[in-house]
């Protein structure tokens, strides 16, 4: 019992530790520029955090993040090393832009099912190719993955230059979507819309999935020992497969959702990194669903307080960037190694 | 076609650069996605240190160590901390850019762009009677001495790699790690030296960018060039050759690019063809891997 209790306050420790190491070098940057840290990290929770609109701002920012966070979730899960949600979310956008500006004359309802449904359709095909390449020739998916996510962002960067850029406009922008295929905002005027819920939905039904569907065991065995799987009648590479185009289709999702949900539209530089945030946080989160939720919306609050606290303060939005890299970082290093060494040497 | 030539030739120094760092780095072990932060830093470094200092060598040399440093921190946090590498590759990319346009707005106030007076450029050699010669003479006369040294890397690295102790060492610990250790040597330590040299190289590559080509500093500067090396290395699989002949291509993609701008064919396709030629040689491999399986000669 104790036991229990004690590996689960260390796991939580594992959780916060990342953040609490990225803080301390936030701090000393900050510290180095002539920045009060403390007051810079009160300001930036008061601006996530205090009152309903900045925390519907805060739910806002999570909203892609936790969409991207379990898209990479359920490909590690199974071994897979996908890093290519960043791709899916550029096309799932601009896809769901697309349809969701054609769709002028019907309701809501079938517009946004419509529009999601395409998102869902182009980020699975788009990791097809190396899902297929992973199972079939043991091509390295993480290069495949990356690679992939250059080749989204510079089609889209084209298409939306060229082919569909709206009309009368100079910038790279699609025609705004028709206001039945925008989903419904929660509370107006904050921008928190049915994307939160949709997103929140899909995390919570992985969680359950996970935990006691067959499907994700016998993904979860895949992941964590494929020749154990075949030996018992699970093929690691359907199931390489299947999570692959899955984890693709939850990635597009974001990006229509993003679309349908925030922008209501598809612009050029349309993630600031989402698709990578999303590693970050699948790993804080050790694929678990409570996890992904708490940071996500930890990351939501990063992003969200960092726009405003420029305004506020003289403290560059960079800042978000140095912490989100950094416990990119501390999310995969082992940080036990600095506790096991003081206790030998104490 | 021979301007052409030469601008395809200057824009491979700096993918050229830093993919013979990320191969040595490779083949130590490291598959490093932090080239292009380390190349981001080297620009800022090389443009703020070569107005303040007045030289571009020890602009030079402050881009090499900067590189150099963020590769030490970055593979410390691999080796010590057993942490996965490409996800540490992307955090520091992600950090760095950060921390770059950071230092921009608190140090120099400046938002994307850095031009201070006084930035001296790289010199350009002209090699007395190589510039007399036809068309070769055009390509090569009036590179900079980080091109030469691109280039130079080339038979170096295969030559160390292959026919040294040091070469020796480095391969058999990115291939059999265990192998390294039994003998009395730290794969881990040399793992770092790798990870050192590649990030000093991408840190010139920045350096050839910034105080190279235009003389100031811009945030996208280095426009994923870090990434296009990658692309070349893996193109190239272990061969400094072949890499450098992936670079070139890459180098010549990247020149047509801002060539045919304004044309009608769009840049933003362009610039894709790297990555779509590494998937395509990736499946090459597999497919050529599995046909020798099949024929039962595995290796």
């Amino acid at each position: 019992m104790t036991r229990a209790l004690g590996s689960r306050i260390a796991h939580t420790l594992g959780v916060a530790a990342p953040f609490a190491f990225a803080l301390a070098i936030g701090a000393a940057i900050l510290l180095a520029a002539g920045f009060d840290p403390l007051g810079v990290y009160k300001l930036m929770v008061q601006e996530a955090f205090g009152g309903d609109r900045r925390i519907a701002a805060t739910l806002t920012a999570a909203t892609p993040l936790l969409l991207t966070g379990l898209a990479a979730a359920i490909a590690f899960r199974a071994g897979i090393f996908n890093v290519g949600a960043e791709g899916c979310f550029y096309l799932g956008g601009l896809v769901a832009a697309v349809v969701g500006a054609a769709v002028p004359a019907w309701s809501s309802a079938p517009a946004i099912l419509v529009a999601l449904g395409a998102a869902v359709l182009a980020g699975g095909l788009w990791l097809l190719g190396p899902g297929v390449l992973r199972a079939s020739l043991g091509v390295d998916e993480v290069v495949t993955t990356l690679m992939l996510n250059f080749i989204a962002i510079g089609l889209t960067g084209w298409l939306v230059n060229g082919p569909l850029l709206a009309r009368g406009s100079a910038n790279s922008a699609t025609p705004l979507i028709a206001a039945n295929a925008e989903l419904p905002r929660l509370m107006p005027p904050t921008t928190l819309n049915l994307g939160f819920v949709i997103s929140l939905a899909l995390v919570i039904a992985y969680g359950a999935c996970s935990r006691f569907a067959v499907s994700g065991f016998r993904s979860k065995l895949v992941g964590m020992n494929p020749r154990f799987s075949r030996a018992v009648g699970i093929e690691p590479g359907r199931i390489f497969l299947a999570m692959m185009i899955v984890s693709g289709a939850i990635g597009g999702l974001a990006g229509g959702i993003h679309a349908l949900g925030l922008v209501h539209r598809f612009v050029g530089g349309f993630s600031p990194g989402y698709g990578f945030t999303g590693i970050a946080i699948a790993l804080l989160a050790r694929n678990t669903a409570l996890g992904l939720i708490v940071a996500s919306i930890l990351f939501g609050a990063l992003s969200s307080a960092g726009a405003n606290i420029q305004l506020f303060s003289d403290v560059p939005i960079e800042i978000v960037e140095i912490l989100q890299g950094a416990v990119m970082i501390f999310a995969v290093a082992n940080l036990g190694v600095f506790w096991k060494r003081r206790r030998g040497a104490a | 076609m021979v301007t052409f030539l030469h601008a395809a030739m200057m824009m491979t120094t700096p993918i050229l650069l830093a993919a013979i760092g990320g191969l040595v780095n490779r083949i130590g072990g490291l598959v490093n996605l932090g080239l292009e932060a380390m190349m981001l830093a080297g620009a800022l470094v090389a443009v703020i240190v070569s107005a303040k200092s007045g030289s571009a060598a020890i602009a030079t040399f402050a881009a090499l160590a900067i590189g150099a440093a963020i590769g030490l921190a970055m593979s410390l946090v691999v080796t010590r901390l057993s942490a996965n590498e490409i996800i540490v590759g992307l955090g520091f990319s992600v950090a760095t850019a950060g921390l770059v346009r950071f230092i921009l707005k608190s140090a120099y106030g400046a938002s994307g762009t850095y031009n201070p007076p006084g930035v001296m450029m790289l010199p350009r050699i002209v090699v007395p009677g190589l510039d007399q010669v036809p068309v070769l003479g055009a390509i090569v006369s009036g590179l900079d001495p980080l091109t030469w040294l691109a280039w130079a890397l080339v038979p170096v690295s295969a030559f160390v790699l292959r026919q040294t102790r040091w070469g020796l060492r480095l391969r058999a610990t990115g291939a059999a790690e265990a192998t390294v250790r039994s003998v009395g040597l730290s794969p881990f330590s040399i793992r770092d030296a790798s990870t050192v040299f590649a990030g000093g190289l991408a840190g010139l590559a920045g350096a050839y960018l910034s105080i190279g080509v235009v003389g100031l500093f811009n945030e996208g500067i280095t426009g994923g060039r870090g990434f296009i090396a990658l692309a070349a290395f893996y193109f190239g699989r272990a061969s400094p050759f072949r890499t450098a002949l992936g670079a070139l291509l890459f180098g010549a993609f990247d020149a047509a690019q801002i060539r045919l701008q304004g044309r009608g064919v769009p840049a933003e396709l362009v610039q894709t063809l790297p990555y779509v030629i590494v998937i395509v040689v990736l499946t090459g491999l597999g497919l050529a891997e599995r046909r020798a399986e099949r024929q039962g000669m595995v290796r």
